[in-house]
């Protein structure tokens, strides 16, 4: 046997397929978002936003209504729900147990899907006071039979926006930029 | 943008002070100048290989080989997006909470006779904070720093969740059973029952008492305030035959005599708030007052004072007697009855009055008028009050209102109970919110006729040592929770619930309520309802309770006649002024600035707030005068052994400069037995309390010895020191008006770096010395709305404490009677900050609205920052602090401020929240931000209106205004890192020889 030929044959194709698993695998660890997509708990109410806000065509804010008053746009409360489901498919399981729900009073834990590190204060008001639609951020949700996560809350995608948010702007907005300094979120 | 500050000027550095150690120069002083931190920081040996230092035995290589191991299992073990957590909405949300937005509710605070109107910050149903009420005509939007820090006592782990009897948990339909019987068994057999609460200031729960006495005629109540000062009590019965509440108008003052009085030191919002419109000069020729001190011990008020003299307490009444004879001489007018033969003309003897000094303050007194006034402190001896009362009569003193109060138990009083109880007079005792059994100065003998009572109930929070010697227990709501009214000038004011209660917990009131109706009286449901008909009783037309409750007050015209002057009481009070001569040492029993009498001795905040005087946390040592310590060979932290009577107490010993010879100060309210924070932490004064009202806070002939030993002093003046620069200007006003721009300025130094640019705003803010008393509002107002942690005594006398803003106490002159200058000290949000450029991972960087801004995410606690801040005010999580808190501790968080966790460092943000939040709010409605409308935690805290926060780009801001104030400089300017806080420089206002005088 060459000298060479049990380096040629085995260490560099071994070396190699070693190489080429760590920059594919620390590349599949690193790419953005790569947990962020595609998460859909399972949530206590089977609530499609496809259908309320997708077919029936309600207001984001009809529900979410904090958002452009409060840092969190808030999920609503069950007496909200019931606003319309007192008399509306009374019949559904699901309705049932909401109305349950609101007679005895007791809590209902949504399973969060869109979250935020502790140390991040964003503020959905100057956001949605300057016209961004909900969609730039939390993906097409009235298509949406299954709250989807669409993008992750990396600060990479807050900023990615922020320096240059045309896109997410409405038409004809004189903003060019958005905040870039740690105090603006971080505190 | 370049704010020109004035021109130089002459450059004279006055000698300025903060330690005994730095004054004389000890090579231990100088060392520990040098060294940036603490044992315990230092590495303490070196490495035996390359003999650099290591700490304990563990080497960074160690250190670093670790946390590379944990980073890489944190990183497999933190890709995972399972558990997000939940959200849960209300299931009927209450109209008025939009989640992450707060609300605000006006209530009331009580201690003592003062009331404190304030405004109550809730998010999503919680109290975070408390501020004043600034409908509130005396008050303004300020309070107190134990008002501020009583949010804090809401969320005590320690209170009592449920009725108790006799060690048992019981049910408030069974424990209402017992006391309703026990108290008609007492009914029945006619025999006596002793209520004991705190002061009555509501007259809701004045009218509920009486309806209570009616049904149960054999009723005896009595109201203490322990630390308040029986000898005022007596002094005001006997010089108006009733009890009154003295209330200082500073607004009208242009000579303020105090008699040991500590009018400045935070508890009385209005009190600063005047003094603080008096002091904020803008030139030297606008109206200034002037304030003489004689006080035995170092005041806050003392250290404010324009001209102080020692005087020992005992001799304050001869001397203040001696004053009324001189200005009789000059003319004024006695009283008519009044004697003042008792007293020998002139300087009284055994004080070292300066005859020049003298004739200054006569003839200041004399000139003011009716805009003199003389205030006395609740301590001094009842003689001392008396000659006040005299000379504000004589004066007729505009500056001084004068109540009718409610009366209040002295500790004669208390001591007559006792010997009832001991003797079997009593079938019941009804402990409400009080604490006798650690209050009273015979505690055994207290236990002892309590023992005799039958039946003993206890009404309050946190179990306390009265506590112990009682079978029922009733747990109290927090005043968060309750409901009450009271009458303060000005304003009827309404205290509201902000929660609902936390535990089975009942408001006092209402128990007595039900016990009224037990008893066979008429009674309304609840204390609320009580209230609320005696209110639409009373209601002007155009007026409605809800608009009321809205406002926390109703505005009043005051009824009320002022008490009028006896002379007759004089000539008793002259000669107990004239008998009353210094026997040896003389000790001053005085309420702690943190604890009071001890109510508060369970909040940590206010343990670690350091006392504005001798900056001692945690702790109560006996603080001993320069004269008296050299005497006795007596150094700092020495342990010695206090006797007055048959009574000693060992603890340590501080040397306080500018204390009269032969004083001794120790505050009350430390060395409490119960309670997870205030066990164990000091020593109980109490037991040294006299028996006789008149002088119960000044006893004399005490006793004191080197016990032998040292304790380690939680303190933290030594801390933070800053090597002899000029940091703290002080100007008297007639330097100011002979050189309105007299203080130097330092060259400015040339930048490496470009001049940062501020496109839209530039956060600033100027704190006028003149104005801050030293109080330490400011530092309470941060630690509740920055979350600021509480480290501990241990972890204070290693220097770390955590406190965002501090107060700089500076002495300067003479060590028997010094000048003193109160300095707050923030970050000074630096345009070139040191800390910035050495941080290796960018997690301290600058804003561009100015802010010197730190994300702690990014931080990995090199520490190089604080190593390189010249004004020593960023502070390191050493330890972790606040993260393993439980409900209800972290209820009281502020959510809108992260908490920091272990290796972080942190500092003064500015309160980036609230500027974040108005910005938002204002770009929300289109329109610009408002001067004033953003407001830091200690600005909106600070009663003297010292510190001023704004937009240095805006020309017409207050704060750009300040800044051109010829009193204008920054701390350490000349190192050229241009912060962005200015300071005015303090302004004293000594009566000089042929200088101006007052008014």
């Amino acid at each position: 046997m060459h000298r060479f030929d049990r380096a040629f044959r085995f260490v560099l194709p071994a070396a190699a397929v070693a190489i080429l698993a760590t920059i594919s695998s620390v590349g599949w660890f690193t790419q953005p978002d790569r947990f962020a997509k595609g998460y859909a708990p399972e949530q206590p109410i089977p609530f499609s936003h496809e259908l309320h806000a997708g077919t029936l065509r309600m207001k984001c804010q009809y529900c979410h209504s904090g958002v452009d008053r409060s840092r969190h746009a808030g999920i609503p409360s069950v007496d909200l729900c019931m606003g319309c489901h007192k008399v509306t498919r009374t019949d559904r399981p699901a309705i049932q147990k909401l109305t349950r729900i609101a007679n005895s009073g007791e809590p209902l834990p949504w399973q969060r899907v869109h979250t935020l590190p502790d140390h991040v204060f964003f503020d959905h008001r100057p956001h949605v006071n300057v016209g961004i639609v909900c969609q730039s951020c939390h993906g097409e949700v009235q298509t949406m039979k299954v709250l989807t996560r669409e993008m992750g809350t990396r600060m990479g995608n807050c900023l990615g926006c922020h320096r240059d948010p045309h896109a997410s702007l409405p038409p004809g907005s004189k903003i060019t930029k958005g905040a870039e300094y740690c105090a603006a979120c971080h505190r | 943008m370049k704010t020109r500050l004035p021109d130089h000027g002459p450059l004279e550095t006055p000698r300025f002070w903060r330690t005994l150690e730095e004054r004389i120069e000890t090579p231990e002083a100088q060392q520990a100048a040098h060294d940036e931190f603490l044992p315990g920081v230092v590495p303490t040996q070196d490495d035996d290989v390359h003999g650099l230092p290591v700490q304990d035995g563990f080497s960074r290589r160690d250190f670093f080989g670790l946390v590379g191991a944990a980073a890489a299992l944190a990183a497999t073990v933190a890709c995972d997006r399972k558990g997000q957590g939940t959200i849960v909405p209300y299931t009927k949300r209450p109209v008025e909470i939009v989640p992450g937005v707060a609300n605000f509710y006006a209530s009331a605070f009580q201690e003592g006779r003062h009331v404190y109107p304030v405004l109550v910050k809730t998010r999503e149903g919680r109290p975070i904070h408390i501020m004043g009420n600034d409908e509130h005509p005396g008050v303004k939007g300020k309070t107190s720093p134990r008002a501020m820090a009583d949010v804090l006592r809401l969320y005590d782990p320690d209170r009592l969740r449920a009725p108790r009897l006799e060690g048992r948990t019981l049910g408030w339909m069974e424990a209402e059973t017992q006391f309703h019987k026990a108290l008609q068994t007492a009914k029945n057999a006619g025999k006596s029952l002793l209520l004991i609460s705190g002061a009555v200031a509501s007259p809701s729960r004045k009218a509920l008492l009486a309806n209570l006495r009616t049904a149960l005629p054999t009723l005896e109540h009595l109201a203490i305030e322990p630390a308040s000062g029986d000898a005022a009590e007596e002094a005001a019965k006997a010089s108006f035959g009733q009890p009154v509440d003295i209330q200082p108008r500073l607004a009208k003052s242009g000579v303020i005599l105090s008699l040991g009085a500590d009018f400045l030191n935070g508890e009385n919002p209005e009190a600063l708030a005047a003094w603080g419109t008096k002091r904020r000069l803008k030139n030297a020729h606008e109206a200034f007052n002037r304030l003489w001190v004689l006080e035995g011990p170092l005041t806050l008020t003392g250290t404010n004072a324009d001209q102080r003299l020692p005087v020992a307490p005992s001799r304050l009444g001869a001397v203040a007697f001696a004053l009324a004879k001189e200005l009789v001489a000059k003319g004024l007018p006695l009283p008519p009855g009044a004697d003042l033969s008792a007293i020998a003309a002139g300087i009284p003897q055994g004080t070292d009055l300066p005859a020049k000094v003298w004739s200054n303050l006569v003839q200041d007194l004399r000139q003011a008028g009716r805009k003199a006034v003389v205030l006395c402190g609740a301590q001094m001896p009842a003689e001392a009050h008396q000659a006040a009362h005299l000379l504000n009569a004589m004066l007729g003193s505009e500056a001084v209102a004068m109540q009718p109060a409610e009366p209040l138990a002295t500790v004669k009083d208390l001591e007559a109970a006792a010997r009832g109880m001991a003797e079997g007079r009593y079938a019941a005792l009804v402990l409400w919110d009080v604490n006798p059994a650690y209050t009273f100065p015979r505690a055994t003998a207290w236990k002892d006729a309590v023992a005799k009572v039958p039946f003993r109930a206890w009404i309050g929070q946190v179990p306390d040592e009265a506590a112990a010697q009682c079978q029922l227990l009733l747990p109290e709501n927090h005043w968060l929770e309750s409901w009450d009214d009271f009458t303060t000038a000005g304003a009827d004011v309404l205290q509201q619930p902000t929660i609902g209660t936390l535990y089975d917990t009942r408001q006092g009131e209402d128990v007595l309520l039900g016990a009224i109706k037990a008893l066979g009286g008429q009674a309304p449901a609840s204390y609320h309802a009580f209230l609320k008909e005696r209110w639409q009783q009373s209601l002007p037309t155009g007026t409605s309770f809800e608009q009321a409750l809205h406002d926390g007050l109703l505005k009043t015209e005051s009824k009320a006649t002022a008490p009028a002057f006896m002379g007759s009481s004089v000539a008793a009070a002259t000669r107990r002024a004239a008998e009353s001569n210094p026997e040896g040492l003389e000790l001053v029993l005085f309420p702690g600035f943190a604890t009071h009498d001890g109510r508060h001795a369970n909040n940590s905040w206010l343990q670690e707030t350091p006392d504005p005087i001798t900056k001692m946390t945690w702790d109560n040592p006996v603080s001993v005068s320069v004269q008296d310590a050299q005497a006795l060979g007596i150094q700092e932290g020495d342990l010695v052994r206090l006797s007055v009577d048959d009574t000693t107490l060992s603890l340590p010993a501080v040397i306080q400069p500018g204390q009269a010879k032969g004083v001794l100060t120790l505050a009350l309210g430390y060395g409490r037995n119960t309670g997870s924070v205030a066990k164990g932490v000091g020593v109980n004064a109490f037991p040294l309390m006299g028996l006789d009202p008149a002088s119960a806070n000044v006893r004399k002939g005490v006793r004191l010895a080197k016990a032998g030993g040292k304790k380690e002093l939680s303190r933290t003046q030594s801390h933070h020191r800053m090597e002899g620069r000029d940091l703290v200007r002080s100007l008297t006003l007639e330097e100011y008006a002979d050189h309105p721009q007299g203080h130097h300025h330092g060259p400015e130094l040339v930048s490496l770096y470009e001049d940062q640019a501020f496109p839209e705003h530039k956060w600033g803010m100027v704190i006028d010395l003149a104005a801050c008393t030293g109080c330490s509002a400011c530092v309470v107002a941060c630690q509740s709305e920055n979350n600021v942690p509480v480290v501990g005594p241990e972890q204070v006398a290693r220097g770390r404490e955590m406190h965002w803003i501090r107060i700089d106490r500076y002495y300067e002159g003479e060590l028997e009677n010094p000048k003193v200058v109160h300095q707050p000290m923030l970050c000074q949000h630096c345009d070139n900050a040191p800390c910035e450029n050495v941080c290796p991972v960018n997690a301290t960087n600058h804003s561009p609205e100015g802010l010197n801004q730190m994300a702690y995410n990014r931080c990995v606690g090199t520490r190089y920052c604080a190593n390189n801040c010249p004004y020593k005010v960023r502070r390191f999580n050493f330890l972790e602090y606040t993260a393993y808190k439980t409900e209800p501790e972290t209820l009281v968080n502020n959510p809108e401020v992260t908490v920091r966790p272990r290796g972080v460092m942190e500092k003064c943000s500015f309160c980036v929240q609230r500027i974040n939040d108005v910005k938002i709010r204002a770009k929300g409605e289109s329109r610009s931000i408002l001067d004033g409308e953003i407001t830091t935690a200690c600005m909106a805290g600070c009663a003297s209106d010292a510190i001023v926060f704004g937009d240095l780009k805006d020309p017409k801001s207050k704060v750009s205004q300040l800044v051109a104030n010829s009193r204008a400089y920054r701390v350490l300017e000349e190192i050229g890192v241009k912060p962005a806080i200015t300071y005015l420089a303090d302004l004293k206002n000594p009566a000089v020889e042929g200088g101006r005088h007052a008014i």
